[in-house]
């Protein structure tokens, strides 16, 4: 019987090609337009390391202290120099590490090439095992690299692609603005979206990093961020005095594989700011808060408020078309009365009335998905348009949306389609051959 | 035209009735929103930055290899030589950032030194004589800056303590509403400092900032860092030339220096293009959404009372056989779109307002005009009107003798 | 084969109850053809949608082929609609986007039945009501009779017991009437029960009963019932 009320189905759609066609239209723009907008939310508001997002954790400290014309609960969103030395040398979660963004000019060898631009950042060798950071060739730094200041450094695999045209280059040299630094490990192609560690400085769907050196190699070196840095009060001359001042530049996170390690972190935690206010270095008591990554994401906003006011009017749209598909599913099925009718009067049960409309419907809806589909392609092209380039550049056509744009289709047509088929199974068989 | 007959033949029509009802009313909701958003964006992205923008070049310049900050200071003059004598430029200066980059410095202003909390925040833009008319900025009172008040400041060793300033006047009137601004003195920091100029208008790099789009002041230093902006105004026609050209001017001067691929050079309509991306992004999809939105129920009105014409043919050849003219026909589906749109619409203001409030809370939206509400309903029971017309037409030129027609 | 006991129908509005059906009763033996006569509004064509299952009643019994059908869900009174009626209407009621074939093939569908049986079936009751060449013509391009015999064959192509005629010769000229009307008795022949429902009297005469409704009611106008043999029938149409 499928395949009969397919036919049948597909020969009434072609019997009122304008009444199809708007159909058909009006739910392939319904799910293109939800469905572009989407495919940008599912791209911003993703888990970035889902197998382990749930024991990353970022401690925040508000170590600018009451009055500075914040809301409560407006921790500072990164950490002190001080502070963040005093978590690092307390060591109390199974791992951890500092990071923050540094600009250097990577100086080429010969003397004709034209210095380039590289970004990175300056952490801890706890980073790469903490973020599960994949590696081409070598390893990250040893410990003896952090403590002793050493000049290792990481390089991506498109850095090391530029520079050592993709040979395994661990233990080369390279120069960052005038000083050497030796390959310990290259990365492969790794950035999460958002790159959840660094969303304070930037819109945290960058492009990928260059290099990843010993913090404590750029504070010997009086690197300073390349991202925000945010001070209450003027810090006094000079690199010590802009250390030891209550400017925020530091990331921090630290690993926390059990519950029982959160809760000790977070009682380390409060237990370090009431330290700060009995030692006199602050004169309240600084609130503290400990994040995973998605609490984090929440917290500094990185889903962009323009995607979910733009999801959200695109359903009101979708909405609205299976409304209007509602309507004339109605007038299409009623105007077959008659035809219910006879069908009833020569041995179709209800049930088989159900079938025979809903598949007619469900055509309606493949086939508005399909043409969704297309008008999703075209989206997608004009995304750019609509959203900041890092954003739009994330958002694509993968096979699983593909899917779920026809799926979404036919399920939202067979939704609108219930009333109508409900009323055509209702049809009295007697009153329509009688009235004639 | 009496309303009560089309009343209670809706009443056989209630669920093609009801669908359309939600569907004008979600349909006003929805377009009411999108267009209020238009609106909002547009007028942010039309503000002026105050900047005579059509000649101007900003090149993002990073020098190489570890300098001493003073060393900065002889590198940046001889660039900015450079860059004044190429062919095209019409001015040129250094600074740490430009209005729209979105990246930038700032500070609070106090009016007296012990002051607790702070009179104002304002965008700090390092600048020198030349900023003015590089930027073309309107000079409204006082002075523009001498080639004497400007002194380099060391980024690391220096903190900043500019004894003069120019301010714009959104800031001057903030700081001092009923006098004239030139003359009086201000604390930036702990530093006190005089203002000797106000100029009509200049954006901060930051949009949508809580403490106003256009409170700036000039400083009167040269930064001296590693990276440093240089701003060039061209002449007329030049743009394109100059774009190019200086960029290669400043790597014949010096090669040890790094312009990034991506946004090193730009002309400040692209800045302000991508400043405003989001903004624009948004109101071009919000239009697009209420096009279609619009297209889509005006098109379900057609489909929907032309299956009632289709249904009521019989009907209309009885009372055009009693006697009712064409006009009387079409003016009974008018108005009976007109009944059903008012009740669409009723409901839709309802729904507008309701969903204004929801995104009020959820997305820090701003309240919907009521002008917006109501110039929504009269568009959409126009839009009803509009689309019922040619179904209506070809109602009423049913011909009578189809009363006699059987089946 | 169609028995009804105190059966009766009522309509319901907000403000009225009509009886379409009061206290009915009728017994119509298999093979039996049976014509039903009365004045338009007296129930005669709510018996018929009745005794085809189109319609429930409000009280009474029926028994069709010896099954009481009022207790039966949708499904089963399908099934017997498909199975075990064949309908003809006056106004044919053929579906206009269908051609001749697929009209035809409609019930067997609902049966399930296999393409190759289905196809046989319908060429022969197309062989049996002479439209064989017309197999893939749309309704819209038949006469009346053509398509009361379209109908016709596809009432026959299900092998129905009983034959629902309500005015099958209602909306033709008297040639094309008289063919359907020696189709129908063919089909009686061949050992349908068969009950048509008319006002013309002629037609009435050619039946083996007849059952006159009043209001509702059937009225028992023969006291000795006009019992007509085939021949009789034969002889009196074509003298």
């Amino acid at each position: 019987m499928f395949a009969y009320y397919l036919q049948l189905g597909l020969r009434s759609l072609r019997r009122n090609p304008a009444l199809t066609a708007l159909m058909v239209i009006a739910i392939g723009f319904g799910v293109a337009a939800s469905m572009t907008t989407y495919a940008v939310f599912r791209a911003v508001s993703g888990d970035p390391i889902p197998w382990k997002s749930g024991q990353l954790f970022v401690p925040q400290i508000d170590s600018w202290g009451p009055g500075q014309g914040r809301q409560a609960g407006d921790l500072p969103d990164a950490l002190s120099y001080t502070d963040a030395m005093a978590l690092m040398r307390a060591h109390v979660a199974h791992r951890q590490t500092v990071i923050y963004p540094v600009g250097l000019s990577l100086i080429p060898t010969g003397q004709t090439a034209k210095p380039i631009a590289a970004h990175g950042y300056a952490t801890y060798t706890d980073f790469f095992s903490m973020f599960d950071v994949p590696f081409l060739y070598g390893s990250s730094w040893p410990v003896s690299d952090d403590t002793g200041r050493g000049n290792a450094v990481v390089i991506t695999r498109k850095l090391n692609q530029r520079l050592f045209g993709g040979a395994d280059s661990v233990g080369k040299v390279i120069n960052l603005d005038g000083s050497d630094y030796r390959v310990s490990g290259v990365i492969r192609d790794w950035n999460p979206k958002p790159r959840f560690f660094d969303v304070a400085n930037g819109s945290g769907f960058g492009g990928e990093a260059d290099f990843y050196m010993p913090f404590t190699r750029a504070i010997d070196l009086q690197i300073g961020t390349d991202g925000n840095n945010n001070c209450t009060k003027v810090a006094a001359a000079g690199w010590d005095g802009w250390l030891h001042s209550s400017c925020v530049w530091i990331a921090y996170w630290v690993e926390l594989p059990t519950a029982a390690a959160v809760a000790r972190y977070r009682d380390y935690l409060k237990g370090y700011a009431a330290d700060q206010r009995k030692s006199g270095r602050f004169d309240w008591t600084p609130a503290v808060r400990l994040s995973d990554v998605s609490q984090w994401l929440n917290l500094q906003h990185v889903v962009p408020p323009e995607t979910r006011v733009s999801m959200l009017i695109s359903l009101g749209f979708l909405v609205v078309c299976l409304v209007n598909t509602i309507g004339l599913l109605l007038a299409k099925f009623m105007r077959r009365a008659p035809e219910i009718g006879v069908r009833r009067a020569l041995g179709a049960s209800r049930r088989e009335i159900y079938k025979q409309f809903l598949l007619e419907a469900a055509a309606v809806g493949l086939a508005g998905g399909v043409l969704g589909l297309l008008l999703t392609g075209v989206g997608m092209l004009g995304v750019g348009l609509v959203f900041e380039a890092d954003v739009a550049r994330l958002a694509h056509m993968n096979l699983s949306l593909v899917m779920l744009t026809v799926l979404v289709a036919v399920v939202a047509t067979l939704l609108a389609a219930l009333y109508p088929t409900w009323r055509a199974a209702s049809v009295q068989p007697a009153w329509q051959l009688k009235s004639n | 035209m009496q309303i009560k007959p089309i009343l209670t033949a809706l009443r056989h029509h209630k669920a093609g009735t009801v669908l359309i009802v939600v569907q004008i009313a979600l349909t006003l909701a929805i377009v009411c929103n999108a267009l209020f958003i238009i609106h909002q964006r547009v007028a942010q992205l039309s503000q002026p930055s105050g900047l005579e923008e059509a000649n101007l070049i900003r090149i993002q310049n990073q020098w190489v290899g570890k300098a001493d900050d003073k060393a900065y200071g002889s590198l940046m003059a001889t660039d900015l030589a450079t860059l004044r004598r190429l062919p095209g430029v019409a001015d040129a200066y250094a600074t740490n950032s430009v209005p729209l980059s979105g990246g930038g410095w700032s500070m609070s202003l106090r009016l007296k030194a012990d002051q607790s909390a702070p009179s104002a925040q304002t965008a700090i833009y390092f600048s020198d004589d030349h900023t003015l008319s590089t930027l073309g900025l309107k000079l409204v009172a006082g002075r523009n800056f001498r080639a004497d008040d400007i002194r380099p400041m060391s980024a690391k060793d220096d903190l900043l303590h500019p004894a003069v300033i120019i301010v714009t006047r959104t800031l001057a009137d903030k700081l001092f509403p009923t006098s004239t601004a030139v003359g009086k003195t201000v604390y930036l920091a702990n530093h006190v400092s005089t203002i000797i100029g106000v100029v009509e208008r200049m954006q901060t790099p930051w949009l949508g900032m809580s403490w106003g789009s256009a409170a700036s002041t000039l400083v009167p230093f040269r930064l001296l860092t590693d990276g440093t902006n240089y701003v060039i105004r061209t002449q007329p026609g030049q743009l394109d030339r100059v774009r190019r050209s200086a960029p290669e001017a400043l790597f014949a001067q010096n090669r040890m220096r790094v312009i990034p691929d991506q946004h090193g050079v730009e002309t400040f309509r692209q800045i302000r293009a991508d400043a405003y991306a989001s903004d624009r992004g948004m109101a071009i999809l919000m239009a697009v959404i209420c096009v279609m939105l619009l297209a889509i129920t005006a098109a379900g009105i057609v489909g929907l009372t032309s299956f009632w014409v289709g249904q009521r043919r019989k009907q209309i050849g009885v009372r055009r056989a009693l006697g009712a003219t064409r006009g009387d026909i079409l003016s009974y589906f008018l108005t009976e779109n007109l009944l059903i749109g008012m009740g669409g619409v009723l409901l839709g203001i309802a729904l507008a307002i309701g969903l204004n409030l929801w995104m009020v809370t959820r997305f820090e939206m701003q309240h919907l005009s009521l002008w917006y509400v109501l110039a929504g309903a009269v568009a959409l029971l126009l839009l009803g009107q509009g689309a019922v017309l040619a179904p209506a037409l070809r109602a009423s030129r049913v011909p009578p003798v189809e009363a006699t027609r059987s089946v | 084969m169609l028995k009804m006991t105190h059966l009766s129908k009522v309509y319901r509005t907000e403000v009225v109850e009509t009886y379409a059906l009061r206290d009915f009763n009728i017994d119509v033996k298999e093979g039996e053809f049976v014509a039903v006569t009365g004045p338009s509004g007296s129930g005669k064509t709510t018996f018929l949608t009745i005794a085809g299952l189109l319609e429930t009643f409000s009280g009474g019994e029926y028994h069709l082929d010896g099954i009481e059908v009022s207790n039966l869900n949708d499904n089963a009174r399908s099934k017997i609609r498909n199975e075990k009626i064949g309908f003809i209407f006056q106004a044919f009621n053929l579906i206009p986007d269908l051609n001749v074939f697929d009209n035809i093939e409609v019930p067997l569908r609902y049966r399930g039945m296999k393409g190759a049986e289905r196809k046989q079936r319908i060429m022969e009751s197309l062989e049996r009501v002479g439209l064989v060449s017309r197999a893939k013509h749309y309704p819209a391009e038949l006469s009346g009779g053509q398509q009361q015999r379209v109908a016709i064959a596809r009432a026959l192509a299900g092998g129905p017991r009983l034959l629902l005629a309500d005015e099958p010769t209602g909306n033709l000229d008297t040639q094309m009437a008289r063919s359907v009307l020696e189709l129908i008795e063919d089909i009686h022949r061949d050992g349908a029960t068969i009950v048509m429902v008319t006002h013309d009297p002629e037609l009435a005469a050619r039946a083996q009963r007849n059952v006159h409704i009043i209001d509702g009611q059937v009225v028992d106008l023969a006291e000795e019932p006009r019992f007509h043999t085939h021949a009789d029938a034969a002889a009196q149409t074509h003298p």
